[in-house]
């Protein structure tokens, strides 16, 4: 196991913020993403890890070995941060050089190391420019550069692509994911984008309030997540209020709903969850084909967002949020498949 | 609008032109303006000793200042930017500011009080003399590095140094001190403009033969008048140009930086 957070706590000095009880696993060439709102303690992880602060309790091993005590430019960890904090009077090259000066690498080899990790992030012959005459993109390829050229034990990410604008935000996490799996490096990539978490993160661990909720590989994040919390965090969802009424039945505020209770005794109160897209939108309630129940009720929203149509539609008390990819025709009904229904435990006080 | 502001240049390049037609000028008593023209003022200037010692000792003077400065101000700022408690920053800066709030004659008089003495008779000493400049100084230099770190973002390059292997003395002279290179500049033109200038505190401590130029020009003023012009417009030259060096470092430091 490349790193380990073995019951982590950390407090900040007089306030109830910080991260608690964290127990968290980092394979080999793995890349685990932190995902969780501001203040949810994901940076703070990745300062502990990098010896920026000093846990008060439970410890923290890189390779099998306790980093506790040893200060950040020992722990030989790479890291990139959100605005790529390059050394501005020095040239790309002599950037990426410079972990490899302060080991004593004599000048001309690490210039040529430093040179063909700038090639392997597609800076090939920018190695001479300062800085200040390379666009964002290409500056947080001199920083991804810098931080895997002297290899590191692991290479932790700070929001990195928080800085960049939306179309380089993409191609920019397509190339870090491939430089990592080149690399074969566990890495800790820490960010509040879901969609970025989700499409490169082999796991990705949700935190909240200073705790991790879950950490799973997406997929299983986004189908089955632990709680509410985890669920309206990862996707658009909906999410009701419901008792089980029967084993295979629940009722909630838009109606009875089929589904699998297992695990749930009836009486029981949980919280049912349904993504939009997973919602059938339907002309005529006659229409449905698969097994789940039709519910009949008004559109009260509908808008057309290019490759997706949103709906929102009134049924008993509550309403369905809807999204459909193909269908253009009108909407009198829809159908929610039982294999569609998540049951949750239900809304916790402190949630 | 424009008369109030013709009339205020005026007022403020009025002094500077009647001094620079009283060094030209011949004979200037109870008069509007000098009769005559004569470059015999600053030929005298050249001729006289007092004057090329009070020049070099106002060369030594700032000279020592600005290295001193560097050496204890670019530490000291370093120290209060990487304090981590800002009750500590703010009584670091409150008391490396108190020399500036403080009239620089009871800085002199406390010199004067402490110096005289037997066990320390250093009044009169060009270290002494060197030594207030230094404390007179040192806060401007203080407040242009600390306003810089902060916006040149020195912690975090400094975590990032860290974070790839560099412990404190790499951190310092090839992380701090480059970056700061241009506030360190910037902040010395401001140095060295004031310790040229610097009247109060030198005519007190300094002695007979350490006087600095300004002190050597209200001796000037006792004489004759045309001297005494063109012994200023000396003066005033050195201060436009350490003003026109340090406008040029300011624009070389803010393009580097953008």
């Amino acid at each position: 196991m490349a790193i380990s957070f073995q019951n982590v706590t950390y407090r900040y000095p007089g306030s109830e913020v910080g991260v608690f009880g964290i127990d968290l696993e980092i394979e080999d060439g793995e890349l685990l993403v932190v995902i969780g709102p501001s203040g949810s303690g994901k940076t703070t992880l990745l300062k502990l890890l990098a010896g920026f602060l000093e846990a008060q309790s439970g410890r923290i091993l890189v390779d099998g070995e306790s980093v506790s005590g040893l200060p950040p430019h020992r722990r030989n960890l790479g890291i990139v941060f959100q605005a790529y904090a390059l050394f501005q009077h020095m040239t790309a090259v002599q950037n990426v050089a410079y972990p490899l000066k302060v080991r004593g690498v004599p000048r001309a080899a690490r210039l040529e190391q430093a040179r063909r990790a700038l090639a392997r992030v597609g800076l090939d012959g920018l190695g001479g420019r300062l800085p200040a005459n390379l666009s964002g993109g290409q500056q947080q390829r001199v920083a991804l550069a810098r931080a895997l050229v002297f290899s590191p034990r692991a290479l932790l990410l700070d929001e990195p692509l928080s800085a960049l604008d939306a179309f380089r935000r993409a191609e920019m996490r397509d190339e870090i994911a491939r430089v990592q799996r080149d690399a074969g490096i566990a890495t800790l990539h820490v960010t509040h984008d879901l969609e970025e978490a989700m499409s490169i993160g082999d796991r990705v661990a949700v935190m909240h309030g200073g705790r991790l909720l879950q950490v799973a590989a997406p997929q299983t994040l986004y189908d089955m997540p632990v709680d509410r919390r985890v669920g309206a965090f990862v996707g658009k969802a909906n999410l009701w209020e419901a008792t089980v009424s029967a084993p295979g039945w629940i009722a909630s505020p838009v109606g009875a709903l089929a589904c699998d209770t297992t695990g749930f005794a009836p009486g029981s109160s949980v919280t049912a969850m349904v993504r939009p897209e997973r919602i059938l939108p339907l002309a005529d309630p006659a229409e449905a084909k698969a097994d789940g129940v039709v519910l009949a009720g008004a559109v009260s929203l509908d808008r057309f967002a290019g490759p997706i149509r949103r709906f929102d539609m009134g049924v008993g008390q509550s309403v369905v949020h809807g999204e459909t990819a193909g269908y253009r025709g009108p909407i009198a009904a829809v159908q929610i498949p039982s294999e569609a229904i998540r049951l949750l435990p239900p809304e916790t006080v402190d949630a | 609008m424009a008369v109030l502001t013709c009339l205020y240049l005026i007022y403020l390049v009025a002094p500077i032109a009647l001094l620079l037609l009283g060094s030209f000028g011949g004979v200037w008593a109870n008069s509007m303006l000098p009769s005559g023209a004569t470059l015999h003022w600053y030929g005298a200037l050249l001729d006289d000793p007092s004057l090329s010692r009070a020049f070099r000792t106002s060369l030594t003077v700032v000279s020592a200042t600005c290295v001193i400065d560097v050496v204890i101000g670019l530490p000291a700022a370093y120290a209060l930017h990487s304090q981590a408690s800002k009750s500590v920053r703010f009584a670091g800066r409150l008391i490396s500011l108190l020399p500036v709030a403080v009239p620089e004659l009871t800085l002199a008089f406390g010199f004067i009080l402490l110096f005289s003495t037997d066990t320390l008779p250093w009044l009169g000493t060009s270290s002494l003399l060197i030594a207030g400049h230094v404390v007179l100084t040192l806060p401007y230099l203080l407040n242009t590095l600390l306003a810089d770190m902060e916006h040149l973002r020195l912690a975090e390059l400094e975590m990032v140094a860290g974070s790839l292997g560099a412990g404190f003395g790499n951190r310092f002279f090839d992380i701090v001190v480059p970056t700061l290179r241009h506030s360190v500049l910037s902040g010395l033109i401001t140095v060295a403009a004031l310790s040229i200038g610097e009247f109060q505190l030198s005519n007190l401590v300094s002695g007979f033969l350490n006087r600095t130029y300004p002190t050597f020009l209200l001796q000037a003023f006792y004489g004759a008048t045309g001297f005494a012009c063109a012994a200023t417009v000396v003066l005033l030259s050195l201060a436009l140009a350490a003003a026109v060096v340090g406008a040029l470092v300011a624009r070389a430091g803010g393009s580097a930086r953008t």
